[in-house]
């Protein structure tokens, strides 16, 4: 294997609108963050290049709408997919009720190869709104959920603050990382003359 | 034969809106004339009715009867003017950017520094990352009128391929460039999970969020149970084609027909193919997650040339090869020995020079299409290590079979000759490398070798060559046609002057295809169309005639007369072949075609020479 070769991984963002997907995209990618909401529509794609154990490799993030009306686009958008972030506001009972409806539904769409271990990271955000006051649901409960499907990666998140933004994401490529280390192998054929008239050119008028 | 009551009773003419708004608008203000916009399409068809030019996006509409003298008429003379001073111009450009072959990055980037105009510093800025981009960038910028800056080193004919370096271009850029979004074609290939697999510009990775947008656009519409073809966005076109789980999308403001990127789509996945085979549609299978790009690590400097021939090689959109001139015995020598070999075990024995023909055998029932010529050409032509050993690689005819590998070894004869065997068994190497020795042997016994070299040195046909009776010499070069060139800005001129206007009749270039052969055989360039962008200019427009030629919905028609500023190109295609022809854009009708008839005379008594004919490797 060549010593600079580099990888390229398609991250998912998925969880319910507003629960500030793109504002973590943004945090991190821009390290920018602004308060206005803007939904996304359909998906938005962003790339950043990271080091990582002296490997660089490229993050192909791909930030989706978290409107119902786009999951239509299930199967295009998650197929081949790297690693599958998870996303609700600690704020929002519903959007953590959610999460399992959106790895189930991820799972289905996407049919990676190995289903029991395909990584996940789920990311609570939101952490900093009325200084924690607000918060509905507990650090204990969501770790909780995450250790029954199969431990996955848990974080603490402001995308406005930057809190443990980086920290995830360093996570969310070494995980992604783990899964392509299984190599595919690519074996070609080689005509067989032998075998009879399967060798006949498909280019040719006759 | 040809004849012209072929052509003179089915006439019909209409007058064509203005081709390209864009230069004509462009070369009106830097000329002050006005009325050079009267581009006139003569077109004959074969139904006489109704027929319709889609060649430049707007429909032009025949209207009957008209008679093409009357019109010929109404063009105005600053037209004469129109069309020399525009040469004038760019031969000053290329003048000013003399850089020329050996200069180094360095040279060609001051150039672009001093030369930039303010209103495009953005675009041309980033524009000399390399002496190498000189030809694709600017006669890519070219085409739009606006001219900015001219690294174009090629003023030959000759110059052209042997100045252009395959590679990688511009890798820096990215879709956030300026410089990146300005650029007229672009070509990505991606996977189906949206990750970068080729790029013509910027670096990949950096584009992955570009190719996962394109991955988002098809599969929307994917997911809505269509495909989509082709979007059109004010001067650019999208072209997709959907392989399997591999995208292909040219982005382009060429102007070319859609068919014609399309066809050049097709040609950059069946070089992928010849690399890989189908064979990555399985891994694919298995793993969404696939990523090609390690798989075509080192073939960037393949896909550039191959982009690269989509501008100069008539091959690319003919579908035809062709072959070097050789006197006929000498072909069949190197046939004969080639056919020795074809017999032991070898499927096909390509003897090629750069990308011409010398000979080929096939095994018995075995065909090889042009397509997969084209592509193993130039798969040869643009690795480097090729030229320095014997090599013996692994190569996928995708059109004989796209699936599985055949074993190619390759050597250079000299520095332009090169023999192919392919074969189907993977230890096949020292029995090919002994069947090689014999091939030199004899090759170079029998003189072929050095017949090769001479036909390479003396070139193909020359329009000037062009068997003609007095009369129409004087009919053709007619005194103000001549002088006018020489006199409008005389100080501005190349030497070229002196090498006169092409041939007969204003007759500058052909191409005549023999379908029955599959093969082509082309004039060489010669003035007035000698800069490498000229060139492409033309093919170009033999590209838009032949897409029109061949539009199923319109056509398939038999001739065509088309009058713009730039020259007159004249289609004609019959069961036997197909010729295309660019004349002076003042050249008389009547003259062009008869013209046209001799061509074709010409070709036919030259057929042994220039073509491979006999036992033909081609099953049909």
């Amino acid at each position: 294997m060549p010593a600079r070769r580099r990888t390229l991984l398609k991250v998912i963002i998925l969880g319910d609108s507003g629960v500030g997907k793109t504002s973590l995209m943004n945090q991190y990618v821009n390290k920018k963050f602004s308060n206005q909401y803007k939904a996304t529509i359909g998906a938005d794609f962003l790339t950043k290049e990271v080091q990582f154990e002296d490997r660089l490799f490229t993050l192909q993030i791909w930030d989706t709408a978290g409107q119902e009306r786009f999951q239509s686009l299930g199967v295009a958008f998650y197929r081949g997919a790297d690693c599958c972030v998870l996303v609700y506001d600690v704020n929002v009972m519903k959007s953590f009720e959610n999460l399992n409806n959106w790895r189930e539904e991820f799972l289905i769409q996407a049919s990676p190869s190995d289903p029991e271990n395909f990584p996940f990271v789920v990311l609570g955000n939101k952490v900093d709104v009325d200084g924690g006051n607000s918060r509905v649901v507990s650090e204990k409960k969501a770790r909780a959920w995450c250790a029954s499907k199969g431990n996955i990666p848990y974080f603490e998140t402001s995308a406005k603050e930057g809190i443990n933004v980086e920290e995830a994401f360093q996570v969310i490529a070494k995980n992604a990382l783990k899964s392509e280390e299984e190599e595919e192998i690519y074996l070609p054929d080689t005509i067989d003359v032998a075998s009879g008239s399967q060798q006949r050119s498909s280019g040719c008028e006759c | 034969m040809a004849s012209d009551s072929n052509s003179s009773p089915s006439i019909t003419d209409c007058t064509d809106q203005n081709p390209n708004p864009n230069e004509v608008t462009d070369h009106l203000t830097t000329l002050a004339i006005t009325e050079s916009e009267n581009a006139i399409v003569d077109e004959v068809d074969s139904n006489q009715e109704d027929s319709v030019d889609i060649a430049n996006g707007s429909l032009d509409v025949n209207y009957d009867q008209n008679d093409d003298t009357q019109v010929e008429e109404e063009l105005p003379t600053g037209s004469v003017l129109v069309s020399a001073e525009v040469e004038v111009v760019e031969d000053v450009r290329e003048r000013n950017s003399s850089g020329g072959v050996d200069n180094g990055i360095d040279n060609s980037e001051h150039e672009i520094d001093v030369r930039l105009s303010p209103s495009s510093s953005g675009y041309a800025g980033e524009r000399g990352t390399s002496s190498a981009t000189s030809n694709s960038g600017i006669e890519e910028v070219e085409e739009d009128g606006n001219v900015i800056t001219l690294q174009d080193s090629s003023i030959d004919a000759v110059a052209d391929s042997a100045s252009w370096v395959p590679g990688k271009r511009h890798v820096d850029e990215d879709d956030a460039s300026v410089s990146w979004r300005k650029r007229k074609k672009h070509f990505f290939v991606l996977s189906h999970s949206g990750k970068p697999i080729y790029s013509r510009y910027g670096d990949e990775h950096k584009l992955a969020g570009f190719s996962a947008t394109l991955q988002a656009i098809i599969s929307f519409v994917e997911n809505g149970g269509d495909n989509v073809k082709f979007v059109r966005a004010g001067k650019h076109q999208v072209v997709f084609l959907v392989k399997g789980p591999i995208y292909l999308v040219c982005i382009s403001c060429t102007e070319e027909p859609q068919e014609a990127l399309k066809a050049q789509l097709e040609l950059i996945y069946g070089q992928m193919l010849l690399i890989l085979t189908k064979s990555v549609n399985r891994c694919f299978e298995k793993n969404p997650k696939f990523d090609m790009t390690p798989l075509l690590g080192g073939t960037d400097s393949v896909f550039s040339s191959l982009i690269h021939a989509f501008s100069w090689n008539p091959a690319t959109f003919l579908h035809a090869y062709t072959c070097l001139p050789l006197a006929y015995p000498t072909r069949q020598a190197a046939g004969a020995v080639l056919q020795d070999v074809a017999e032991s075990g070898v499927l096909f024995a390509i003897l090629m020079c750069k990308h011409k023909v010398i000979s080929l055998v096939g095994a018995q029932k075995a065909s090889l299409h042009p397509d997969d010529m084209l592509l193993l050409a130039n798969f040869v032509l643009s690795s480097e290590s090729f030229r320095t050993s014997e090599s013996f690689s692994p190569i996928c005819l995708p059109r004989y079979n796209p699936m599985a590998f055949l074993y190619s070894y390759v050597h250079y004869l000299d520095v332009d000759t090169y023999l192919m065997l392919l074969t189907t068994s993977s230890d096949a190497f020292y029995h090919l490398k002994d069947c090689r020795i014999r091939i030199e042997t004899v090759l170079v016994k029998s003189n072929v070798l050095s017949e090769v070299q001479r036909s390479m040195l003396d070139g193909g046909l020359h329009v000037e060559d062009l068997p003609i009776d007095p009369s129409l010499r004087s009919l053709s070069l007619s005194p103000h046609l001549g002088q006018e060139r020489l006199t409008t800005d005389s100080l501005e001129r190349f030497i070229e002057v002196d090498h006169g206007i092409g041939g007969p009749a204003g007759l500058w270039h052909f191409i005549y295809r023999s379908i029955y052969l599959d093969q082509y055989v082309s004039s060489e360039f010669s003035s007035p169309i000698n800069s490498s962008r000229q060139q492409k200019r033309l093919y170009r427009a033999y590209q838009k005639v032949y897409a029109s030629m061949h539009d199923g919905g319109t056509g398939p028609h038999k001739t065509q007369f088309r009058r713009d500023e730039n020259y007159v190109i004249l289609c004609w295609i019959t069961q036997d072949f197909e010729l295309y022809a660019a004349f002076d854009p003042l050249a008389d009708k009547a003259l062009a075609i008869k013209t046209c008839n001799r061509v074709c005379q010409w070709v036919r008594d030259l057929e042994n020479e220039i073509f491979l004919l006999g036992s033909s490797p081609f099953s049909w």
